[in-house]
């Protein structure tokens, strides 16, 4: 028999969804515009402005669930971690505002050494967002544990990355625009892990690290 | 004070097994909720504490329930005694036809205490600790019949600290009060687990959730979980309680 909550749950995990699916489609399309240097800055702003929009509606109604039903077990976990995938999401949209803003105003890198290293960043990334949301879309824990290598791989870029830029001769303006993507992407794969930790933990219970 | 230790109780109402092989501490200066649908034994789980059921005809007991290391099954337990120790209060307030000091001071009568003075202060501390000092101070000698039903459970309450026990029973105590008297009754709870082992029954989840350090959850007469109730609730570990207190089944 479906529970009065269930309805409500199912709403909020819509909602969620299509947040995410948004904050998706700005990581993508900040990250592929910065690597081949196409200007679209001002899309990814309108993405990132209505992924921004959605949080208010979404933490209205998981507070409304909780007033209404009081929930608690498993109902309980979903929605707790829906309030922090929540915030991880917004966090996607903003970094990608952010990365659309540096090509904006210092361009990308042309370095061969940058570049490379930015792109293999990126692609593990976007693969991060995007097995972040199927994990979360059917509460899989097996599938939100693979964040760990993705995220394992990004950080050794990071670090390679660091050591690169230590001793080169790029212009401060490439230095500034490489590092400054490297960090938000760096970033965005610690949130992409944040959700699968969510997923795990709504789904068992159990508080895991993915990083 | 008060720890309860129940070792592989069992107890059968003629042919009916209703509490099976129950082992469970029960810790002193905390709330211990016991919820479970009905008919799961919570209730007799609850009378076999202060050895009520012995008063149902047919009743069988076995195992131990210790409370501060004595097993109150024993032979030589005095059931008066035992009761003094152990309080309850029910689900509907049952005051005596009596006036509010009577009330209150009948324990401390019935276990010989005559002393005017020594009563007087007794009544006192009773209503104040049960948070009804102030409602009724200027009305001792009023009919106890004439409180709303959240004083009268207030009432029975200090009733039962009047003979200084060591344990508090609650079984549903709020059930028949509205909501203002229901969180008066609540926040008792909390204040009396500072001096007393206090273990209620409820039906409902939300006071469970609300007032008790530790909850157990009954089924078919059965132990299925017990833990601290943040754990119960937030991450229970049997699906049978997951199930239950997420209304999946009751």
């Amino acid at each position: 028999m479906k529970r009065l909550i269930d309805s409500g749950l199912e709403q909020v995990s819509s909602m969620l969804i299509r947040m995410g699916e948004l904050a998706q489609e700005a990581v993508s399309l900040s990250v592929i515009s910065y690597l081949e240097n196409s200007k679209n800055h001002i899309q990814i702003k309108d993405i990132s402005t209505n992924v921004s929009s959605m949080v208010d509606p979404i933490e209205d109604t998981i507070f409304e669930i909780m007033v209404r039903f009081q929930p608690v077990a498993s109902d309980l976990r979903i929605l707790k971690s829906y309030i922090k995938i929540c915030y991880d999401f917004e966090r996607f949209g903003r970094y990608a505002f952010d990365i659309a803003q540096i090509y904006e105003k210092l361009g990308g890198t042309k370095e061969p050494a940058f570049k490379h290293i930015i792109e293999e960043m990126s692609e593990n990334v976007i693969e991060m967002v995007n097995t972040s949301i199927q994990s979360l879309k059917r509460h899989d824990v097996e599938q939100a544990k693979k964040l760990t290598e993705n995220e394992k791989k990004v950080d050794e870029l990071y670090r390679q990355y660091l050591d690169t830029l230590i001793g080169s001769k790029i212009t401060k303006v490439t230095m500034i625009s490489s590092l400054l993507v490297v960090r938000y992407l760096e970033r965005i794969a610690d949130h992409a892990s944040y959700i699968g930790e969510s997923v795990i933990y709504l789904s068992t219970g159990e508080r895991t690290k993915l990083r | 004070m008060g720890k309860i230790d129940v070792k592989n109780l069992n107890i059968w109402f003629t042919d009916n097994h209703v509490i099976k092989d129950v082992s469970l501490e029960l810790k002193s200066n905390s709330v211990t909720a016991f919820m479970g649908p009905s008919g799961c034994g919570k209730t007799t789980f609850l009378r076999a504490i202060n050895r009520l059921n012995d008063l149902i005809v047919g009743s069988k007991t076995t195992g131990e329930i210790r409370i501060v290391g004595q097993n109150i099954y024993d032979k030589d337990v005095e059931i008066f005694e035992l009761r003094r120790r152990v309080g309850m209060v029910f689900q509907k307030p049952n005051p005596f036809p009596k006036s509010i000091f009577d009330n209150v001071a009948f324990g401390p009568q019935l276990h010989g205490l005559d002393e005017k003075e020594e009563l007087k202060t007794i009544v006192e501390k009773s209503l104040r600790e049960a948070a009804l000092w102030d409602e009724v101070k200027d009305r001792l000698e009023k009919s106890a019949l004439d409180l709303s039903g959240g004083q009268q459970q207030r009432l029975c309450i200090a009733r039962a600290l009047a003979v200084n026990p060591d344990v508090i029973l609650m079984d549903e105590p709020c059930s028949a009060l509205d909501p203002i008297a229901t969180a008066k009754i609540e926040s008792l709870m909390r204040k009396l687990a500072n001096r007393y082992t206090v273990v209620i029954v409820t039906h409902n989840m939300q006071q469970a959730a609300r007032v008790s350090d530790y909850t157990v959850f009954l089924y078919l007469g059965k132990l299925i979980e017990s833990g601290t109730t943040k754990n119960v609730f937030e991450n229970p570990t049997n699906e049978l309680t997951e199930k239950y207190i997420t209304g999946e089944f009751g």
